[in-house]
């Protein structure tokens, strides 16, 4: 411990909160690296780039002025108290706001650096490569089989259709409770099964994203904590964004965490806005900003 | 002997006697007059049933069916109205299923519900199922045999006005049968890649099937018990062919039975009592079989 | 100021208490020490006895202590500062019994030394320590108290001097001499000022553990070159 000889140089004491915020997310996201074997520090790849995003349902402002990179092979979790637009933001990344009327956006984002809200974009492609698991689990009352087959067929796929269906339900380490029940409906397994076909089925078109809107608020611990392993694993192929209302839940999964909050105007209407997007452990251990630190000890203003 | 202690006594006294006597009474009351209401619109029914049965006993054979209307009583049987019957529900069965279902889809799926001939298509649907068919009648005497169509008295002019009467049934059971279908089917389906198209043919309109089933049901059994407007297109009482094709004339089994009450003679009223039985007998056929339709779908969804 | 509702009033409520528990451990060390160090600068037996039992409370809290925070734990899984401030509290938890073993070697060291032949400089020395690792355990406290950053940040400075009493007692035992009681008598004291040493670094251990509780980030606080507040002369 202190040894004391009086000669070397200077500490660094000052805070954290007295050195310079970093002004743009990005240039942090470039400068966390990550090592390859070879000892190279290579800057990591952003999939999804929204930039300024708001989200208007007609002339209310659901969700204002959105900075968000979303790191490759990385679990992001977006959290924060109801109706501070996490879902709304989520599913901006596969044009699922579309379908809602009146529903538009401003600010730009990007997918593997195109912009998904141009002309050119067919939003039906788009859905194929950025996969959706939503909070109820809502298997197709179809058999296991032709539930994982659904959007392979959609696409025309010509290859061996029982591999396909094999290894998306492996992957979602569903196989071996499912193999012999293939022709069993799908709305015939738990719930935590039911989940677990729905990300198969997800899986099976082969997407680089996976979207998850609070995935296990529907299920039992046993059935969640199953399927968080199951995220773990999958983030080695898969980008994963994850909205949970669950703060254990976005402290174990995920890499880095975006917290939202709510302001409410006069006339009573709530506006989401991001507050602060770190790495995780950063964010629940010491997070930069006091409502964030607020929200996590559970003091709410 | 364990000895009970003042709490339990107590518990016991007042789990017993929570409920006063007198909503006891209104309760039991109550449940009384449904089982009178019940009993009611079951013995009205069997009474019908049985009194056509003992009314048309003497006439319910292989006769019945196999003979052409005769001027004599004896020799009198409803072929020609059973047969045209089921081409004319056939029919149009044929022409108004696809075409509310259609309808049904569009009105549910594509439609943007706030434009404004949505909306008075919608508002308008509700009226059409509640005009009486005599209109539709009146409608078909001046388009569809005469005027623009001039198919004159024929089967496909019946199925047509037919059509016209119980379309509106048909689309509305239809539209409730696709709104039954959870959102979260539709999006579970969009959310991998199918265009709307996609997601309608083969996720919503699958799921959707035992509704329409029951809508389509309930239509062609209207269309089966229809006099009136028929009689306005001249379909005959007095035929002795089955119809031919769809030009052809035709006879339905409600004016049949119309035909022999109002015959003087009253050894026609027994033939009345045994088609009158016969078209129900058709009709719980009819019914059998969409209801098996619709359990044998709603089991795959299961 | 937006008013703040605190929907975690349980918990934090436990964690405050749980608190006071462990600075109560403190409070009582720096009692100890006191003692301890009068005790055998005097020759005081019966005020050596003293201490001794005052570290069985010591010891007894420890293990409340930890089982209080195992308890919160498992209940709460807390976060932000609420996480660093457990984890702050069980660290202080072990500092503090530590300090109470320590003062219980000094009481020990009284007995052993009974009836030997005394080195008056050796004790002024020893006396000098302790009024010096006293005032740390103070500022140290105070600085966790009102969660002062600067505060904290003058215990390496503080530390110096005791570091560097303990590091010279060596040439005091050379001085002896032959003498083979009062050499005896020294090498014991010896143990007295290691043992004070360490309480000085448990003090400034302390005080890191609240920086840390403040800025959220770990550091030791290791090296002089702050020159913040307290002069140390050289030796």
């Amino acid at each position: 411990m202190s040894m004391g000889d009086g000669t070397e140089g200077d500490f660094d004491m000052t805070t954290r909160q007295e050195q310079a915020r970093p002004t743009d997310i990005r240039v942090e996201v470039a400068a966390s690296g990550h090592t390859t074997e070879s000892g190279e520090v290579k800057p990591r790849s952003i999939v999804f780039d929204a930039s300024r995003l708001s989200v208007f349902y007609g002339d209310f402002r659901a969700v204002r002025d959105v900075d968000l990179p979303v790191i490759q092979n990385q679990i992001t979790a977006l959290i924060g108290p109801s109706g501070c637009g996490k879902s709304t933001v989520i599913r901006c990344f596969n044009r699922m706001n579309d379908l809602i009327n009146g529903a538009r956006i401003e600010g730009t984002v990007s997918y593997h650096g195109i912009d998904i809200y141009q002309d050119e974009v067919d939003p039906v492609e788009l859905r194929r490569r950025v996969g959706m698991v939503f909070q109820k689990p809502n298997p197709f009352p179809k058999s296991v089989y032709d539930n994982v087959a659904f959007g392979p067929r959609l696409g025309g796929f010509k290859g061996k259709m029982d591999d396909l269906v094999e290894e998306s339900l492996r992957r979602a380490a569903l196989w071996d409770e499912v193999k012999d029940k293939l022709d069993e409906s799908g709305m015939a397994l738990s719930g935590g099964q039911q989940q677990r076909l729905c990300i198969a089925r997800a899986i099976a078109t082969s997407p680089d994203v996976l979207l998850m809107d609070e995935p296990c608020s529907a299920l039992d611990p046993i059935a969640t904590l199953r399927i968080e392993e199951l995220m773990l694993d999958l983030k080695d192929d898969y980008t994963i964004i994850i909205v949970t209302h669950n703060m254990q839940q976005a402290a174990r999964v995920s890499d880095r965490t975006a917290f939202f909050s709510v302001k409410v105007s006069d006339e009573g209407q709530r506006t989401g806005y991001l507050v602060e997007f770190s790495p995780t452990e950063e964010l629940f251990t010491a997070p930069r900003e006091k409502q964030t630190e607020d929200y996590i000890t559970g003091r709410f203003g | 002997m364990t000895s009970v202690s003042p709490e339990q006594v107590a518990t016991a006294v007042a789990l017993r006697s929570s409920t006063s006597p007198r909503r006891r009474v209104v309760d039991a009351v109550f449940k009384l007059f449904l089982w009178i209401s019940v009993g009611v619109a079951l013995g009205t029914l069997i009474t019908l049933l049985i009194d056509l049965i003992t009314e048309g006993w003497p006439r319910l054979n292989s006769d019945l069916v196999v003979n052409m209307p005769s001027a004599r009583p004896e020799r009198a049987g409803i072929q020609s109205a059973i047969f045209g019957s089921l081409w004319v529900v056939g029919t149009t069965a044929l022409i108004s299923i696809p075409t509310g279902v259609s309808a049904a889809i569009y009105l549910e799926e594509f439609a943007k519900k706030d434009r404004w001939y949505n909306r008075l298509i919608e508002l308008n649907i509700q009226n059409l199922a509640s005009v009486p068919s005599v209109v539709y009648g009146m409608l078909g005497l001046a388009f569809i045999a005469r005027g623009v169509l001039s198919f004159g008295f024929t089967v496909m002019t019946a199925a047509l006005i037919l059509t016209l009467v119980v379309l509106p049934t048909v689309v509305i059971a239809s539209r409730e049968a696709l709104r039954a279908v959870p959102n979260s089917l539709r999006h579970g389906s969009l959310a991998l890649g199918a265009t709307e198209w996609e997601t309608v043919y083969r996720q919503v309109l699958p799921a959707a099937v035992p509704g329409i089933a029951t809508g389509t049901i309930l239509s062609t059994s209207r269309a089966l018990g229809e006099s009136a407007p028929l009689l306005l297109v001249g379909a005959l009482t007095f035929v002795t062919f089955n119809p031919e094709g769809f030009d052809s004339s035709y006879t339905v089994l409600p004016l049949a039975i119309f035909r022999f009450i109002s015959e003087a003679r009253i050894e026609f009223r027994p033939l009345a009592a045994a088609a009158s039985v016969v078209l129900l007998i058709v009709l719980l056929g009819m019914n059998s079989i969409a209801i098996f339709v619709r359990n044998r779908f709603e089991k795959k969804l299961r | 100021m937006t008013d703040v509702t605190d929907t975690n009033l349980h918990f934090h409520q436990g964690l405050d208490s749980l608190e006071h528990e462990v600075l109560g451990m403190v409070d009582r060390a720096e009692q100890m020490v006191a003692m301890a160090v009068d005790a055998v600068c005097t020759g005081d037996v019966d005020l050596a006895a003293q201490v001794i039992k005052l570290d069985d409370n010591i010891d007894r809290t420890y293990l409340e202590v930890h089982g209080h925070w195992t308890h919160l734990m498992a209940r709460f899984q807390p976060l932000g500062s609420d996480l660093r401030k457990m984890t702050v509290l069980l660290q202080l938890n072990q500092t503090f019994e530590r300090m109470g073993d320590q003062c219980v070697n000094i009481a020990k060291v009284t007995k052993l030394n009974e009836g030997l032949p005394r080195v008056e400089r050796m004790v002024e020395q020893i006396r000098e320590m302790g009024d010096l690792a006293r005032p740390m355990i103070r500022t140290a406290i105070e600085a966790y108290v009102r969660q002062d950053l600067e505060e904290a940040r003058l215990l390496p400075a503080m530390d110096q001097p005791v570091d560097r009493l303990n590091a010279n007692m060596y040439k005091e035992i050379i001085a002896v001499g032959s003498n083979p009681e009062m050499l005896e008598w020294a090498s014991k004291i010896m143990m007295v000022a290691r043992a004070l040493e360490r309480i000085g670094d448990q003090a400034v251990d302390f005080a890191e553990q609240t920086a840390y509780l403040i800025t959220g980030e770990r550091a030791e606080f290791v090296k002089v070159g702050l020159s913040r507040s307290v002069d140390d002369s050289p030796s």
